[in-house]
């Protein structure tokens, strides 16, 4: 009781700050229109609005309006998406796909104003249910995670990356492993974080350094996006938008277990290490499917289906900050981008971050949370004319900013190559069907599991024991086994034979 | 969207490249002092704390996964030629224009020559290339990118000349004659009509916030343009709001 008094009392104190700051306002009202819009144009996705103001604010203004600007982005983005799902059937970002299948129809029956109302108030309480997730879990989750030492924190960095490549594949398991693998791969170039020993540096001072977080970023989201989406695109006939845009406060009230529901597996699912918006959005639109008595309408127009995308999508940014800020591993791709920013701060997420920040954090989310709602519910009609923008437009602008964002964060010209060659490679992994976010969390994750991997061993004098003589690594050690072992053939056979043996 | 025996023939060929990019790194990781090292007289390095033990067990792991996808293709039929990769010649034209486009901007220009003007000519370039899907303008857009690129490589290679402002007007000239070009070529098309706003003001606007209210560096400082709306706004301006 003392510790969620404390922590109120805590997050009491930061948003007090927060909104007494007049800049607060002018940075959080200008990202989240970024936000919205980046979030509401297809061809542009929340981690690339993560990803370019991370290279636009990361390290040029304070960290806290720097975090003020990144959630911002990152709240807008995921909320905006629901635009063209509802009105176009395009999703803005992959978080929204499940959105598209009721929200479209609701659209096309005349309702497209009461389903963009519905979803600005689910995308608003679903972010509020993440955000007192996010304040009560990582308080306690710090207390537990400062007894978490080498050999845990190896094998949770091996989680995050075997986890994401399994969950964000499109095609064969093994291409996720096997990006989140090129990931790590490419942390292990420059001066080795122990005994400084340079590593595939190719005798290149630039790599010395290692390769830089935002520059990998930028190449790795931002410009495959940018060469998939110059070309030439019809854009649907848009639903004309009727109605008004207000949320309907009976129908909410009606559906408030539904939402509920959809909020606490929104968490659930961003609180897994690397998974991201759009597998919250379809878990729990599935469930939804299976448990709702309404189920037999989702994909027709369902009130509950739409609530059930929304809801989670949005809950899932809190759910993801949860692991970023214990462990210093992100719980999503943005998240991911998120870490970027807070590395160029010199701020190191995990079990030593200063408790300050994660209040503030909760603080900026809950008026990230207001502002979408405000701005969704007033400003709606103007993101709906900025949907009929053709990406052959805009993209060439997001490549000029990328360039800058890539180049001002390091300075130098390397950074530009480092990332045009890191997205060529990206872009030809996206044609084979490679998860890209495994293999950026393999960059961002490959420095701690090699630091910690090996002094592990320095300690034990050698002995791998150590990874299961501890009560918490073997744990972890089981689970990663298990995740493996559950994807091989031999496995998947063992879980469907348990499965229809429950059932 | 790709069919699954599409994916496998791909696969195929990504599997034999990541073998043998696995067996070269391996190759590289063998020059980290690995084992039982000894530098006089001193116990080094054991193979646990060596700095290659985590890389040598990834590229290893690698080269399996790769081992065990190539099985996975070959099982599917996916072995063969590299003729049926899924790629038309249409797609195959529009990768490489951009990618040209994307080189001589990277590689070349924003090295060399003015951002704003550089940026400004990728925006047109691009936005005339692949507005519409005519191939032909593709074409168009990463011959006139690509002679920039070409021009200001070949002029200034060395970066002690990276300041000269030859490329610079090579760079304008190109930029007003696509302008030019579009506007000519525009026939009610409201895109190309914007495009010359969009081109110049996008990257001014965004160079000037970077420079000014961020006060971040930027590149090629010196260049045509951005030399002088630097100057007159130290010079001319700024005195305006300091008195």
């Amino acid at each position: 009781m003392d510790f969620l008094t404390t922590q109120l009392v805590g997050f009491g104190g930061a948003f007090l700050a927060l909104i007494l700051d007049p800049w607060s306002y002018v940075y959080i009202t200008a990202s989240m229109f970024l936000g919205i819009v980046f979030g509401a144009l297809p061809g542009l996705t929340a981690t690339l609005a993560v990803t370019i103001l991370t290279g636009f604010f990361g390290n040029k203004i304070p960290l806290d309006y720097s975090l003020i600007a990144l959630l911002g982005a990152y709240v807008g983005a995921i909320y905006g998406g629901s635009y063209p799902s509802i009105l176009l059937n395009i999703p803005g970002t992959a978080a929204s796909a499940a959105t598209a299948m009721d929200g479209y129809p609701l659209a096309r029956a005349g309702r497209g104003g009461e389903a963009l109302g519905l979803t600005t108030t689910a995308s608003f309480i679903g972010t509020l249910i993440g955000t007192v997730a996010l304040l009560i879990f990582v308080g306690a989750l710090l207390a537990v995670s400062r007894n978490i030492a080498s050999p845990e924190k190896a094998l949770l960095a091996l989680f995050g990356i075997l986890l994401s490549g399994a969950l964000m594949s499109e095609d064969l398991v093994i291409k996720g492993w096997i990006a989140g693998l090129i990931g790590l791969a490419m942390a292990m170039v420059g001066l080795d974080p122990l005994l400084s020993e340079p590593r595939y540096t190719f005798g290149w001072s630039y790599m010395l350094s290692g390769f830089q977080v935002v520059p990998v970023l930028m190449g790795a989201f931002a410009v495959p996006q940018i060469i998939e989406g110059l070309r030439h695109v019809e854009t649907g006939q848009m639903v004309a938008l009727r109605g008004r845009i207000m949320p309907n406060f009976a129908t909410i009230r009606r559906h408030l277990p539904t939402i509920g529901r959809s909020g606490l597996i929104g968490t659930g699912v961003g609180a897994l290490p690397g998974v991201g918006e759009d597998v919250a959005g379809w878990v729990s639109y599935g469930v939804g499917k299976t448990v709702s008595k309404d189920g037999a309408n989702f994909g027709k127009g369902s009130v509950e289906g739409l609530l059930s995308s929304e809801t989670a999508n949005n809950a899932c940014i809190g759910g993801a900050l949860i692991p970023l800020l214990v462990l210093g591993i992100p719980g999503s791709p943005p998240a991911a981008a998120l870490l970027g920013a807070f590395k160029i701060n010199n701020v190191i997420p995990g079990p030593t971050i200063d408790p300050e920040i994660i209040l503030r954090v909760v603080a900026i989310m809950v008026l990230a949370s207001l502002t979408m709602f405000i701005m969704g519910l007033f400003t709606a009609r103007l993101f709906v004319r900025i949907l009929r923008l053709p990406q052959t437009v805009f993209l060439p602008v997001v490549m000029v900013l990328t360039t800058i964002g890539s180049f001002s964060v390091g300075g130098g010209i390397n950074d530009l190559y480092l990332m045009l060659g890191v997205g060529f490679v990206a872009y030809f992994m996206n044609l084979m069907k490679y998860a890209i976010a495994p293999l950026v969390i393999g960059v961002i994750l490959g420095g701690l599991f090699d630091e910690t991997f090996r002094r592990s061993l320095l300690i034990s004098g050698g002995d791998l024991t150590t990874f299961v003589t501890r009560p918490g690594a073997a744990i972890l050690l089981f689970v990663n086994v298990a995740l493996i072992v559950s994807q091989l053939p031999f496995g998947k056979r063992l879980v469907a034979l348990f499965t229809r043996k429950s059932a | 969207m790709s069919d699954p025996l599409t994916l496998r023939r791909r696969d195929f060929w990504t599997a034999l490249f990541l073998m043998a990019l696995s067996l070269f790194f391996l190759w590289k990781t063998a020059e980290i002092p690995f084992g039982n090292t000894n530098n006089a007289g001193i116990d080094s390095v054991r193979w646990y704390n060596s700095a290659a033990v985590v890389p040598f067990a990834l590229f290893c792991l690698l080269f399996v996964l790769g081992a065990v996808l190539l099985v996975i293709a070959i099982r599917a039929g996916g072995a063969g030629g590299l003729r049926d990769l899924g790629w038309d010649r249409d797609e195959m034209r529009r990768f490489a224009t951009i990618g040209v486009i994307m080189l001589a901007y990277i590689g070349a220009l924003v090295p060399r020559v003015d951002f704003i003007l550089c940026s400004a000519l990728l925006i047109a370039c691009l936005i005339h290339g692949y507005h519409g899907g005519h191939p032909r303008r593709m074409v168009l857009a990463a011959g006139i990118m690509g002679a920039a690129g070409v021009v200001s490589f070949g002029l200034y290679p060395a970066q002690a000349d990276w300041r000269a402002p030859g490329d610079d007007v090579f760079v304008l000239f190109l930029l007003a004659g696509l302008l030019v070009h579009t506007q000519i070529h525009a026939r009610g098309d409201k895109v190309a009509r914007a495009l010359p706003w969009i081109a110049l003001l996008a990257p001014t606007v965004l160079i000037c916030a970077m420079a000014f209210g961020f006060r971040q560096n930027v590149p090629a400082r010196t260049g045509l343009i951005f030399a002088q709306i630097e100057y007159h706004y130290f010079v001319t301006l700024r005195p305006l709001w300091r008195g």
